[in-house]
């Protein structure tokens, strides 16, 4: 296993380097440029913008820019955001926590809704709990992230007054108190399209697993309900959710751009959307690095705890 | 409606796409309006009888608009679901039944995709092609197929350690048919959940796609590009978002609960 | 089975979230604008606060730096931290024989900067050579690389002397001066700590900046105008870049003040209680770019007054813009003192379009609706920037009149980082949009025919020598009055012509608090927050 675990980890090198060959040449091939935000000022000058291209080495061929990235990139220099002139690193690490805070919060509370309902509406098939959750988690998933969160906005802090409308406090570090209200509308919105989703993976392994002979078999034999349902079906129904879950907090580190840009949250989706705009191309590099590296390592993680729930999966 | 699956729920959902569907395909014939018929006189308009949905903020009618924007989203959801499903089933299944290399580098092709966000891929799709509802389909069909390759590479690599595959294979039965026989079949319930999501998530993805002027082009209506101009005027005129939302809505429920259906039949 | 308890844990877990909901609700609760706190709903997070380096709008900035001169809402250029604008009727401009100019700059004397070192001379002069420096990058250093060299006779006088005339010359200074004694022999464009909180004269100062949150500025103690000033404690500026979210804070009462409300937002702000929407007509417009070297037959003026006359610009700014923008006819804008309404001005007149059309020979021969020539449709594509509802729908009427006449304008939507990539290039064969308008009326690099890109931004690539001979000579000449006689032409030139079609003036709409006194607002890129220091809630 750990073997394996070895292996794999050193495949990632590799597979690193050429994900980064790939971003680099996709976010070149991109129309416009870092200096393009400069051209909406008419006192630029296209002798501005030229001194700029030097200035900031755009000027050079691309393998070059790319070459004298990726030596920077290896020893730890990931190089100065086009944008404000500060360190990359710097500029990410800022925004982690809220992003790691909101993504935690959205896959607990994807998490406690999917697995009982999922559980409930494969055992329950038609009940009322399985009718409501199979409609509103539909609602989750056909409705667009900024069409429910400007919703709740409206509800929530526009006509009710309850919670803040966004942002991750009011001032300064808050209280636990104003961080939880300013918490709560993001994570439920992140969290509904997975919720949804998820308990719909599940509600589907569930439903073909409590089916199977051997879960017949063994309530045939007579062994305790409970145990059939949480120890025998849903431990395997967990597997294809595990690569789910896991993929899900991969993607939920871009995906919760969205969701970040609605409620003003400063995480790394709302500088990943500025630096996008802006072609702040060191910061985009830095961050899908980040993010693959990320990725890899989560479904390195899904593999993993396959074998570990299930033991007949043989992992070379 | 007991039960969201089994036959009866089958049939309602069944019949409900397709009269969606149907209006869509009919459109020009259902309505009086034409979808770019610009009525400037009569913009903003709540729903009522000559408008049964509304009008919007150019004055053109919503239900018109609806139908013809459904039109597009229905090709652009089954089709890109379907491309998504393809090739999400075949790269899993390989995967999943070979050991060895090939499966590695698939698997760390799905990673690579998994690791490079949507958003530039699409922008630069927007660069380098004419917006075209075949270059939708087939580019959002490609950025979603990594999680049905995970999932049905999950169930293969659980499935066909079970005792009836080795039997299967124990009495000589081709690799090909041991896929086609038995393990498709049994990732097919999960394959099929994933698929049906795709359709809507198709949907939505185009409505992204407007902000990057890769989506169905103006005057064209889609669901998406209705949607997505809806949230300026949410708390006006909510009508503008809430039918075209209510069509996506019933679209991908229904479609999910035909598809449960015929996933969970195959099993039997 | 036992589904039961699996029920309870449901109806636990929603109940918990709901108490969790109302525990947390006592602890929101809008505030009221008061001297103390005045929150700003900003559209966009800074990217530094050195107003020479930003490419930004410096709304933010122009609260802790301020410049020697700055433009009031009438788009007069006032004086700030000189003693007064130097002309050539005050004698503080000279235009020397060898072609050149001095300009004279007296410093108000007893200004210091945030630490209390005096600001002097050696501060202008040190500016100048700062962005002169090939090492540092600032987003411009136009008119300064004109500056041959800087003269401080003595602490409160600095004289400026250029190589060639240069008629904006009096906001050189509008972005203020580097403070010497901080960045001399410094890196600037490293300088993390000036950038981020820069030393100013202003009267507030960075207390606070968290990244992708929030920049508090707190009043200075002792500002120069007196210490009576500012009125307002302490001013946060809320990094919020999507719009319905902002209106939304609005609305709330989270936050006070959101400047450049969208027009098709305004009527949701009409009837909320304590605040207030002011309306004032901008510096930039709205039109079409029509592209010559791209769309061939834009070359005939024929067409393009045809195009023109098919608009029905009442109706659209009357119902899409809820009449909260008027129609204009040219380039420069009414607060500027260039501007002039006596020129021609194109009616909606369809018939008259179909006329024009007709004799320039564009002809439906083939029957299709579509007008032809020589076997050609006409046919173009109006690019414009994707995600901004109000153009989209401008486009989509502007498609349809056109449509009315005969005329096919497909639309294309781009996103906005890369459609400026497209201008640019003058890839493109018509564009709806508007340019951010600098104070001074110079138009010279938008219709000059050596102008075009990438020397300049006449994107629709108009050749005309006597246009371009009435701007050059507009910006040669200091007297206010003759280029003032000088502009006045080329807008009559300008409307003759109709290289682009003009649609309707960029109108400011800023939301404030009813009871906030002595906002003025301001038409241009300077920003609303140049009297800050005034601002009182009553």
């Amino acid at each position: 296993m750990l073997q394996y675990v070895a292996r794999r980890a050193l495949q990632a090198v590799p597979l690193l380097f050429v994900i980064s060959i790939l971003v680099f040449t996709l976010i070149h091939a991109a129309p416009g440029g870092p200096l393009e935000v400069y051209l909406a000022n008419p006192n630029v000058r296209p002798e501005d913008i030229e001194r700029l291209r030097v200035a900031l080495g755009l000027d050079r061929p691309l393998t070059e820019q790319y070459l004298a990235w990726l030596k920077g990139f290896v020893v730890g220099e990931w190089g100065y955001s086009f944008t404000d002139g500060r360190p990359v690193l710097d500029r990410l690490l800022e925004r982690l926590p809220a992003t790691l805070e909101l993504i935690a919060s959205a896959v607990v509370v994807a998490g406690l809704v999917a697995l009982p309902l999922g559980v409930l509406g494969a055992l329950r098939k038609g009940g009322w709990i399985d009718l409501t959750t199979t409609v509103v988690s539909f609602a989750g998933i056909s409705l667009p992230v900024f069409w429910v969160g400007l919703l709740l906005q409206l509800i929530f802090a526009v006509a009710l007054g309850w919670l803040p409308s966004s942002g991750r406090t009011s001032y300064g570090d808050g209280t636990l108190p104003d961080r939880l209200s300013h918490l709560i509308m993001p994570a439920i919105v992140l969290a509904a399209v997975h919720a949804a989703a998820w308990s719909r993976f599940l509600r589907s392994s569930m439903g073909t697993e409590v089916r199977k002979r051997f879960i017949l078999v063994a309530r045939a034999r007579g062994l305790n309900e409970r145990s059939v349902v949480w120890r025998h079906a849903l431990r395997n129904a967990l597997l294809p959710f595990v690569t789910v879950l896991m993929m899900d907090a991969a993607i939920m580190i871009t995906g919760a751009v969205i969701t970040e840009s609605v409620f003003a949250w400063p995480g790394l989706g709302s500088l990943f959307t500025e630096a996008l705009a802006r072609r702040d191309y060191t910061v985009l590099m830095a961050f899908l690095m980040m993010t693959s590296t990320a990725v890899v390592f989560l479904n390195l993680a899904a593999d993993v705890l396959y074998h570990a729930l299930d033991p007949r999966v043989r992992v070379r | 409606m007991r039960s969201l699956e089994g036959k009866r729920a089958t049939w309602v959902a069944g019949a409900v796409l397709l009269v969606l569907a149907a209006a869509a395909a009919a459109a020009p014939l259902l309505t009086p309006y034409l979808p770019d018929g610009i009525d400037l006189a009569n913009r903003r308009a709540a729903p009522s009888l000559s408008h049964l949905f509304g009008t919007d903020e150019l004055g053109r009618d919503v239900l018109t608009r609806t139908l013809f924007g459904a039109r597009i989203s229905l090709v652009i959801g089954l089709l890109a679901a379907a491309v998504t499903a393809m090739v999400g089933v075949t790269i899993g299944a390989v995967s999943g039944y070979v050991h060895g290399w090939i499966d590695n580098v698939l698997m760390r092709l799905t990673d690579a995709m998994l690791s490079v966000p949507r958003l530039p891929l699409l922008m630069i799709a927007a660069a380098i092609f004419e917006p075209s509802v075949s270059m939708l389909i087939l580019l959002i069909g490609l950025v979603g197929w990594m999680e049905t390759a995970r999932i049905v590479r999950a169930e293969f690599l659980s499935l066909k350690e079970r005792t009836y595959v080795e039997a299967a294979r124990a009495v000589g039965m081709q690799p090909a048919r041991v896929v086609v026989r038995h393990l498709l079949p049994a990732a097919a319930p999960a394959a099929v959940v994933a698929a049906t999501l795709a359709v809507g998530r198709a949907i939505l993805l185009e409505s992204a796609m407007s902000f990057f002027g890769v989506g169905v082009q103006p005057p064209q209506p889609s669901l998406g590009n209705m949607l997505y101009q809806a949230q300026t005027t949410m708390s006006t005129e909510p009508w503008l978002a809430f039918f075209p939302g209510a069509f996506i809505f019933l679209t991908v429920l229904t479609v999910y609960v035909v598809g449960a259906d015929l996933g969970a039949r195959d099993l039997r | 089975m036992n589904t039961r308890h699996i029920q309870m844990l449901i109806l636990t877990i929603v109940l918990c979230a709901i108490s969790g909901l109302m525990a947390c609700a006592s602890d929101v609760g809008s505030r009221a604008p008061s001297n103390r706190l005045l929150v700003i709903g900003y559209d966009r997070e800074p990217d530094l606060m050195n107003r020479f380096s930003t490419h930004i709008l410096e709304d933010i900035h122009s609260c802790v730096i301020e410049g020697l001169t700055t433009t009031d809402e009438n788009m007069n250029v006032i004086p700030v931290l000189a003693t007064d604008v130097p002309t050539l009727d005050n004698g503080g401009v000279i235009l020397r024989d060898d072609g050149g100019m001095d300009v004279t700059w007296r410093l108000r004397p007893n200004v210091t900067w945030h630490d209390g070192k005096p600001f002097t001379s050696a501060d202008v002069k040190f500016t100048v050579e700062a962005l002169n420096d090939p090492e540092y990058n600032p987003e411009s250093t136009d008119g300064f690389d004109r500056i041959e060299s800087v003269d401080t006779p003595d602490s409160l006088t600095a004289v400026v002397h250029y190589r060639e005339i240069y008629a904006p010359y009096a906001i050189q200074f509008f972005r203020g001066t580097f403070p010497k004694h901080v960045l001399e022999g410094r890196d600037i464009d490293r300088a993390t700590d000036y950038n981020r909180n820069p030393l100013g004269t202003g009267p507030y100062r960075v207390a606070e900046w968290r990244t992708g949150e929030y920049i508090l500025l707190e009043r200075v103690p002792n500002y120069w105008r007196g210490s009576e000033y500012p009125k307002i404690d302490r001013l946060m500026f809320k990094f919020v870049t999507n719009t319905n979210t902002r209106i939304n804070q609005l609305r709330s009462g989270e936050v006070h003040v959101v400047a450049l409300v969208p027009w098709d937002k305004a009527r949701e702000l009409r009837d909320i209680e304590g605040i207030a929407l002011n309306r004032m007509v901008g510096n930039s417009y709205e039109h079409v770019t029509l592209n010559q070297r791209e769309f061939p037959p834009f070359r005939d003026v024929r067409l393009r007054q045809a195009l023109v006359h098919a608009l029905d610009r009442e109706l659209i700014v009357n119902t899409i813009l809820d009449g909260l923008a008027p129609v204009i006819h040219g380039p420069i804008q009414p607060p500027s003192w260039a501007f002039t309404d006596d020129v021609r001005h194109y009616e909606y007149d369809p018939a008259r379009a179909a006329a024009l059309l007709d004799e320039a020979g564009w002809r439906d021969s083939d029957g299709d609706a579509i007008r032809d020539r020589d076997g050609e449709p006409l046919t173009f594509t109006l690019i414009t920037q994707a995600g901004f509802a109000i153009r989209e729908n401008v486009a989509q009427t502007m498609q349809r009149q056109f449509r009315d006449v005969g005329v096919d304008m497909q639309i294309r939507l781009i996103d906005g980082t890369a459609i400026s990539s497209f201008w640019f290039q003058g890839d493109f064969e018509a564009m709806l949009h508007w340019w951010h308008m600098p104070a001074d009326p110079e138009i010279t690099l938008f219709f000059a025919k050596d102008r075009m890109p990438p020397a300049g931004r006449n994107i629709n690539y108009i050749e005309n020598d006597r246009l371009t001979d009435l701007l050059y000579a507009s910006d040669r000449t200091v007297d206010l009055a003759a280029r003032r006689e000088l502009l006045q032409d080329a807008q009559r030139l300008l409307a003759e012509l109709v290289p682009e079609i003009p649609l309707y003036n960029v109108t400011r709409l800023d939301a404030v608090p009813s009871n906030l006194v002595n906002f003025r607002g301001n038409p241009t890129n300077t920003g609303i927050f140049w009297n800050v220091h005034e601002w009182e809630i009553r």
